[in-house]
């Protein structure tokens, strides 16, 4: 059976970063969101692009300086930078009404790699980790301001280099050498479990780079770090971290990859191939990009399922989660990669 | 590297830049730096940082042992300050293709070239193993050589076309003369003519008819200052929306002669149909005129062709072989003076007409002096030879000779470019072939043409390959290679895939190779990270410790401790991470309360750590867990 996946490059000019599925629908279809560099004039901005078109910008937002976080809520599109602001447009992409938490020691002072959306009662407070080991917890003030609330200050101890929310009040941050840790707010904006990782022989520690939380098993985190290094993390085992592909790992299949993994995701099109006994034992199939150029779906005891191999890396990707067969990725030599599955042969059976 | 100055009176001594009256050179471009460090300014460094970067810093005197009183203002003692040098400097491409080509496109030309110049090296590489072991030269493997250039030109071929600039909706004006197409760029001329004469061994039979080809897709590059038949016709398609009587127009008849001189026979027979005897009111007065015009159309796109197949469209007889042509040419040519004795002609009333059609039978006689005069530019005579005098010419001397002799009868002046080129292909003259790329086309074209000349061309390959102690014991391929890999450093963009060419530069690759690494800015963990990757492609362990210990001291220096400290565990730097331990130790026998040092010591022994003073309990297993990590004991 044929795997009728299309993929499509477009060309880009200059470094696309980051590349996000928007929730909203344009005129002439999906929309995306990417976070784009010019290194000659040194300028950055995030263009919203059309998928039928994604090589002329609709629209663009400058920011101060490079984008190193993009994530998209129902109703707001972030961007964190490398200076260390946060910036919030609305959905309407009303670029003269986009709010900025400037960078400072009120915020953060560098990078800020670790975005995400989703505390909050509401769903829509956002969690910022930065480099300088900074945690914060950024709100909408209801009259169009933001607030920035300081969880943790780590006072460079530790870079934190990713974070998603699990549930309204935890989520979970991963770093350089520090493994991932879990945080609670009602237990007093602390870590209540961490964990090392397994990052392959030989290997003491590597810097995770991306976690992904299913929406329905908070309790399992999924964590993309260096060295094509993939793991699961089951709270309920905390100190048993599940390897899903790493480099000499006895026991798990081949490895994937053997570069950094910059992003993760669960991939909700892809059918466990074990459906009948999916329930809490097996991890979900999860889909990666990495630094060699690969883009895969990696399933616990399972080959990894290859299904982009470009001469560049792959930066970044986004699973469109209204419609999961579509895949767009952020390619290095400046372009802009669409990739459209086909039926799975799994589907049909 | 700041040496101590010698003359302690004489410190910050500037030389004056002297220049000769009347020198013909420029003064250098004098730039103002603010820098923002309040004079005097006693410490000036400079050094080049990756491509066209300088970074200068600016150090001011020392502030004295207790100077700088409270609340006073935060004066800068020293700073550092990025130049950007670049704009206006060489790119990647010569003096033609940066006027056609926009810095964006050839970039991705640039990272679409990598892959199939990558799989050649490995190919060839390939090959002088398998060669080195089995020590008996493989012909088949050399004749099949040729093949895996062919495939590999043909890739890159496909990358410089420029298929946007075709229009989306295209009305056929049955009044156009020539068609609307991609358009064409010098770049892809020139490689194609190179694939032509060097790699394409196919062609070989029928190269006369593949160059005819050629210029018919790229007689508009020729010459920006002369005339050719291209501008011939596009000026007669600007005067023809306003002609009534097309006949009388002296440009309607040069135009014909041109185009079928040659060999664009879809467009002489298309132009023949615009003759005014066609016009259905005009039938009956002008029916011998009609049928001299039809018979010309006839024979015209019955003309016999030198070549296998013909592309759609086009028109004539093709011919496989030898004897079949000889054979239908003369029936050809029989035809052709039959009308050319016939006696319609004292029939035919219109004088413009009957000079032009006999002007065209003369063409396809191969007369040369009618088809010296349809012809504008020496090529195209060139190719006009092939069609109509000696189809038959193969080997480069022959076709240089005749070369020569278009040139003498059409001199001309702009010989650089795709005239140039192709003087040198002909005169089977590598040197002047490469001088022409690097000058016309830039270090993009001369590094990946390279492989086509020496696909089937041994003194190439020699004159190539062969280490010259005048640039340093290197060869030209490896000069040119390098040059190109400096070029793609300069920029930010495409610094990541000089590496792949550095690697096949035997002598002095790897050596650039680690200072391109090395001097990869270290602020930005990505980039970093990606830097490392390259390391690890290429083996270079050295080059990556250094990095990380560099990586290290810079986030520790910053503030940013634990970011420090996990880039010193990758480099295995036990020196500096043992001093750290020491400090940590020492912190932790203070009973420190600290929350964010127990959050470091958690997170590097990966143990929960409550809030709270240390129990002394917890102080000793920490002691127990730390000195077994760094091989540090405590007594």
């Amino acid at each position: 059976m044929a795997d009728h996946s299309s993929f499509r490059r477009h060309p880009h000019p200059f470094s696309v970063d980051l590349v996000r599925w928007l929730p909203t629908f344009g005129s002439t279809g999906r929309l995306l969101a990417a976070a784009v560099h010019d290194p000659a004039a040194s300028s950055s901005h995030i263009h919203l692009l059309s998928v039928s078109d994604p090589s002329t910008p609709l629209t663009s937002l400058p920011l101060p300086s490079r984008a190193t976080a993009l994530r998209c809520s129902p109703s707001v599109l972030a961007a964190a930078t490398t200076s260390g602001s946060l910036h919030l447009l609305p959905s309407s992409f009303d670029t003269d009404s986009a709010v900025s938490v400037p960078s400072g020691a009120l915020f953060h002072v560098g990078p800020v790699r670790g975005l995400d959306c989703g505390g909050g009662t509401g769903g829509e407070e956002w969690v910022t980790a930065g480099e300088d080991g900074r945690v914060h917890v950024v709100a909408g003030g209801g009259d169009g301001r933001v607030v920035a609330r300081r969880v943790w200050e780590g006072k460079g101890m530790v870079g934190y280099q990713a974070a998603r929310w699990a549930s309204p009040a935890e989520f979970a941050t991963g770093g350089a050498g520090c493994g991932v840790q879990w945080w609670d707010r009602r237990k007093g904006d602390a870590v209540v479990v961490q964990c090392k990782g397994i990052w392959g022989h030989g290997i003491v520690t590597g810097m995770v780079h991306s976690i992904d939380i299913h929406p329905s098993r908070k309790h399992i985190c999924v964590v993309g770090g260096s060295s094509g290094t993939i793991f699961a993390w089951d709270l309920r085992w905390p100190q048993q971290p599940i390897p899903l592909s790493g480099v000499g790992l006895d026991g798990t299949a081949q490895p994937v990859c053997e570069s950094e993994v910059w992003e993760v995701l669960f991939d909700n099109y892809t059918q466990s191939s074990d459906i009948i006994s999916s329930a809490s034992t097996r991890i979900l199939p999860v889909m990666m990009c990495s630094e060699d150029g690969i883009l895969a779906v990696v399933e616990q005891d399972e080959r990894p399922l290859e299904l982009l191999v470009e001469p560049c890396a792959i930066n970044s990707f986004d699973i469109d989660p209204h419609n999961p067969s579509d895949v767009v990725c952020a390619l290095e030599w400046e372009s802009i990669g669409v990739l459209a599955r086909g039926r799975d042969t799994m589907a049909d059976e | 590297m700041p040496g101590v100055p010698t003359d302690g009176g004489a410190v910050g001594t500037v030389v004056p830049f002297s220049r000769e009256p009347g020198d013909a050179v420029a003064a250098p471009p004098v730039r103002t730096i603010r820098h923002g460090v309040a004079p005097p300014v006693s410490r000036v460094y400079v050094s080049f940082s990756s491509g066209n970067l300088l970074q200068v810093a600016c150090l001011g005197p020392p502030i004295p042992e207790g100077g700088g009183g409270r609340g006073a203002q935060e004066v800068a003692v020293g700073r550092v300050v990025e130049v950007n040098l670049g704009g206006g400097g060489s790119g990647p491409g010569g003096a033609d293709v940066e006027e056609e080509i926009d810095e964006a496109e050839m970039r991705r030309i640039q990272y679409g070239s990598v892959p199939a110049f990558a799989l050649l090296q490995s190919r060839k590489n390939a090959l002088a193993d398998a060669a080195a072991m089995s020590r008996v030269p493989s012909v088949s493997e050399h004749a099949e050589w040729w093949q895996y250039v062919l495939e590999y030109s043909k890739t890159i071929g496909s990358l410089l076309g420029n298929p946007d600039s075709l229009p989306a909706f295209m009305i056929d004006d049955p009044k156009t003369i020539l068609k609307d197409r991609e358009k064409p760029t010098s770049l892809k001329a020139s490689w194609e003519l190179l694939e032509i004469f060097f790699v394409d061994k196919q062609l070989k039979s029928w190269l006369p008819e593949r160059f005819v080809d050629w210029l018919a897709d790229y007689d508009s590059l020729l010459t920006k200052t002369e005339n050719t038949v291209y501008r011939t016709l596009t000026n007669f398609q600007k005067k023809l929306i306003n002609l009534q009587i097309v006949e009388d127009d002296p440009d309607y008849w040069n135009g014909l002669a041109a185009a079928l001189s040659v060999g664009w026979l879809d467009i002489v027979v298309n132009m023949l149909r615009f003759h005014g005897s066609y016009q259905l009111d005009q039938m009956d007065n002008r029916e011998t005129e009609n049928g001299l015009v039809e018979a010309v159309a006839v024979l015209v796109s019955t003309m016999p062709r030198m070549r296998p197949d013909l592309p759609t469209g086009k028109l004539g007889h093709c011919c496989k072989t030898r004897p079949d042509f000889i054979k239908a040419l003369e029936k050809w040519r029989g035809q052709v003076n039959k009308l050319e004795c016939s006696a319609f002609w004292i029939q035919c009333g219109h004088q413009k007409t009957r000079d032009g059609l006999k002007n065209l039978l003369h063409i396809m006689l191969g007369n040369i002096k009618n088809l010296t005069a349809a012809t504008s530019h020496w090529l195209e005579l060139f190719a006009s030879h092939f069609l109509y005098i000696r189809p038959f010419t193969v080997g480069f001397e022959g076709m240089n000779h005749l070369a020569q002799k278009c040139i003498q009868l059409k001199p001309s002046t702009d010989n650089s470019g795709l005239t140039g080129l192709l003087g040198g292909i002909l005169s089977e003259n590598p040197e002047v072939v490469l001088a022409e790329c690097t000058k016309s086309f830039g270090p993009w074209m001369v590094t990946h043409a390279m492989e086509l000349l020496t696909a089937d061309n041994d003194y190439a390959d020699m004159m190539l390959h062969e280490e010259r102690p005048n640039i340093g014991g290197i060869s030209l391929e490896e000069l040119h290679r390098l040059v190109y890999a400096q070029v793609l450093c300069s920029h930010s963009l495409t610094w990541q895939i000089a590496p792949t060419y550095l690697s096949s530069c035997l002598n002095q690759g790897l050596g650039l190779l680690e200072i391109l690494l090395l001097k990869q800015p270290i602020q930005d963990n990505r980039l970093v990270l990606k830097t490392l990757e390259i390391c690890r492609l290429y083996e270079l362990g050295n080059v990556s410790t250094n990095i990380m210990k560099i990586g290290g001291i810079y986030h520790w220096k910053h503030g940013r401790k634990g970011t420090g400290v996990y880039w010193f565990q990758q480099a295995h730097d036990k020196v500096r991470l043992d001093r750290i331990a020491l400090q940590l130790f020492e912190n932790i026998g203070k009973s420190v309360t600290d929350d964010s040092f127990k959050v470091v010591l958690s997170s590097f022994t990966g143990t929960e750590i409550s809030r709270g003073p240390f129990s002394r309990h917890k102080k000793e297993g920490l002691v127990s867990l730390l000195g077994k990590q760094w091989n540090f004991s405590y007594s």
